[in-house]
C-alpha cells in the first residue's frame, strides 16, 4: 500500500514536472481553470497582441444596460499556428465565447473557444489540459 | 616599304621576348621561389570557414516544445532532490497543484522578466538553431531571448558577469551538441516550483536528434545549494518546417504583472501598461 502511495506520487510529480505552460508566461492562479462558463454578447475589440490576445466584449445586463468583459486568451503565437488570426473576430460579431472565469468574481476570465457568427468553433486552447 | 616595317616590329617582338626570357633566366632562382612561395600562401590561408558547418546535423526548421516525450511508457523523471529551503518552495508548489488546476508556478516571468537558462528552453513557444562558424546561436521566440554558445573551443569564463541566459560553451560529440553554461543570474528559477538559485548554478545541456523530426534536451542542473545531487530532466522537440519565428514582445499587452506582494495578478485595464 505505502510502495503503490509512492508510486502514485511519483508518477503525479513526474506528469506535473512534465506539463509545460500552455497559457504562457504566467501562473493561472487568478483563473477558476477548467471551470467552464459562457457569455453571449458583442465583440467590441480584438487585440492580436502578445503576451496575450485579449477579446473586450460587451454583454446585456439589466434592461438598458450592458456590462463590459475582458477575456485573456493565448497568443497570436500559439492561435496564429492554429487557424487564428487578427480577423479572426471583429469588432459588432455577436458570439458566444466559453472562458474560465476571475476567482475574484470581476469580470474577467480567459477564453476557452468562441462560436463566431459563422457557426464555426474556433478552439482557443490545446485539448489536452495545460 | 610596308613589308618591311612589319618585319621589324616582328623583329622588335622577338627580341623584347628573347630580352624577357634571358631575364627570367638569369634570375630564374629568384622567381621560382616567388612563385613557389605565393602557392604555400594560397595553401596556408583558411580555407572558407562555414565549410565546416556541412557536417553538422540538419537542425533547420522551428522547433516547439512537447509536453510528453515521444515515446509512451517512457519513465517519468524523478522530483528533485533538495536542500531544506528550495524543499519548503517544492512542496508548497505541490500542494497547490494537488488543490487546484491549471499552471501554480508564479514567477516574474508574468511581469515580463525573462525567464533565464534553462526555463527559458521550455517556453510554450518555438526555438530555432543558426550554426555559424565557431558558434550556434538559439533564438527563442518567447521573450525573443537570444543565446549564443560559443563552440570555438574557447573555455566557460571563470566568473562571467551574470545575465539571464547566462554565459555558454559547446562542443559536438558527433550529432550531440553539448553546452555548458554559468553565469545565470540567481533570481531566475531553475525548475518550475523553485524560484531562486545561487550564482554557482551550473547547467549541462546535451542536444540531439532521436528521430528525423525530434530533437531531445536533457538538462542537468547542478547546484549545492538548491540540489542535493545534479538534477536531470528532458524535453523534446517537434521540428516544423514551415514556421517562423514570431516577434514577441511582452510589455505590448500584458494584463499579468505581478501584484506589489509578488502574487498572480489580472489587470482589467484597456491599457494595462500605463
Amino acid at each position: 500500500m505505502k510502495l503503490r502511495h509512492s508510486l502514485i506520487s511519483v508518477v503525479c510529480t513526474a506528469t506535473l514536472l512534465l506539463m509545460k505552460s500552455a497559457a504562457a508566461h504566467h501562473s493561472t492562479a487568478m483563473f477558476q481553470w477548467g471551470t467552464e462558463k459562457t457569455l453571449i454578447g458583442t465583440i467590441e475589440k480584438y487585440q492580436w497582441t502578445q503576451p496575450h490576445t485579449f477579446i473586450w466584449i460587451v454583454v446585456p445586463d439589466k434592461p438598458g444596460k450592458t456590462q463590459e468583459w475582458g477575456l485573456e486568451g493565448m497568443s497570436p503565437s500559439w492561435l496564429g499556428r492554429r487557424g487564428w488570426n487578427l480577423h479572426s473576430l471583429n469588432p459588432g460579431d455577436k458570439v458566444s465565447v466559453v472562458y474560465y472565469p476571475l476567482k475574484d468574481g470581476r469580470q474577467g476570465g480567459f477564453y476557452v473557444r468562441v462560436m463566431a457568427p459563422d457557426g464555426k468553433t474556433l478552439e482557443a486552447l490545446p485539448t489536452q489540459a495545460p | 616599304m610596308r613589308r618591311t616595317s612589319s618585319s621589324i616590329a616582328n623583329l622588335t617582338w622577338v627580341c623584347a621576348v628573347a630580352l624577357i626570357a634571358c631575364g627570367a633566366q638569369s634570375s630564374s632562382r629568384k622567381g621560382l621561389s616567388w612563385i613557389a612561395s605565393s602557392a604555400a600562401a594560397a595553401d596556408a590561408a583558411p580555407s572558407n570557414p562555414y565549410a565546416s558547418l556541412a557536417k553538422l546535423p540538419d537542425w533547420n526548421g522551428v522547433w516547439d516544445v512537447t509536453r510528453v516525450p515521444p515515446q509512451p511508457g517512457a519513465p517519468p523523471p524523478a522530483p528533485p532532490k533538495l536542500t531544506p529551503r528550495y524543499e519548503e518552495q517544492w512542496v508548497k508548489y505541490q500542494a497547490l497543484n494537488r488543490k487546484q488546476k491549471g499552471l501554480n508556478f508564479v514567477s516574474e516571468v508574468a511581469s515580463c522578466i525573462p525567464p533565464g537558462v534553462p526555463q527559458s528552453m521550455t517556453e510554450p513557444y518555438p526555438i530555432e538553431f543558426l550554426f555559424t562558424p565557431g558558434r550556434v546561436t538559439i533564438l527563442i521566440e518567447t521573450y525573443a531571448l537570444t543565446r549564443r554558445i560559443y563552440t570555438d573551443g574557447s573555455p566557460l569564463p571563470k566568473n562571467p558577469d551574470p545575465s539571464y541566459q547566462g554565459t555558454s560553451v559547446g562542443h559536438w560529440e558527433g550529432e550531440t551538441l553539448v553546452v555548458e553554461t554559468s553565469g545565470i543570474l540567481p533570481e531566475t528559477s531553475p525548475l518550475n516550483g523553485i524560484n531562486g538559485h545561487s550564482d554557482k548554478l551550473h547547467i549541462t545541456e546535451r542536444i540531439h536528434l532521436i528521430n528525423p523530426d525530434t530533437l531531445e534536451i536533457s538538462t542537468t542542473r547542478t547546484d549545492s545549494a538548491v540540489f542535493l545531487e545534479p538534477y536531470t530532466t528532458k524535453a523534446y522537440y517537434k521540428r516544423h518546417r514551415d514556421w517562423k519565428i514570431m516577434e514577441y514582445v511582452c510589455e505590448q499587452n500584458n494584463h499579468d504583472a505581478l501584484d506589489a506582494k509578488g502574487n498572480a495578478a489580472f489587470s482589467l485595464k484597456h491599457n494595462p501598461g500605463e
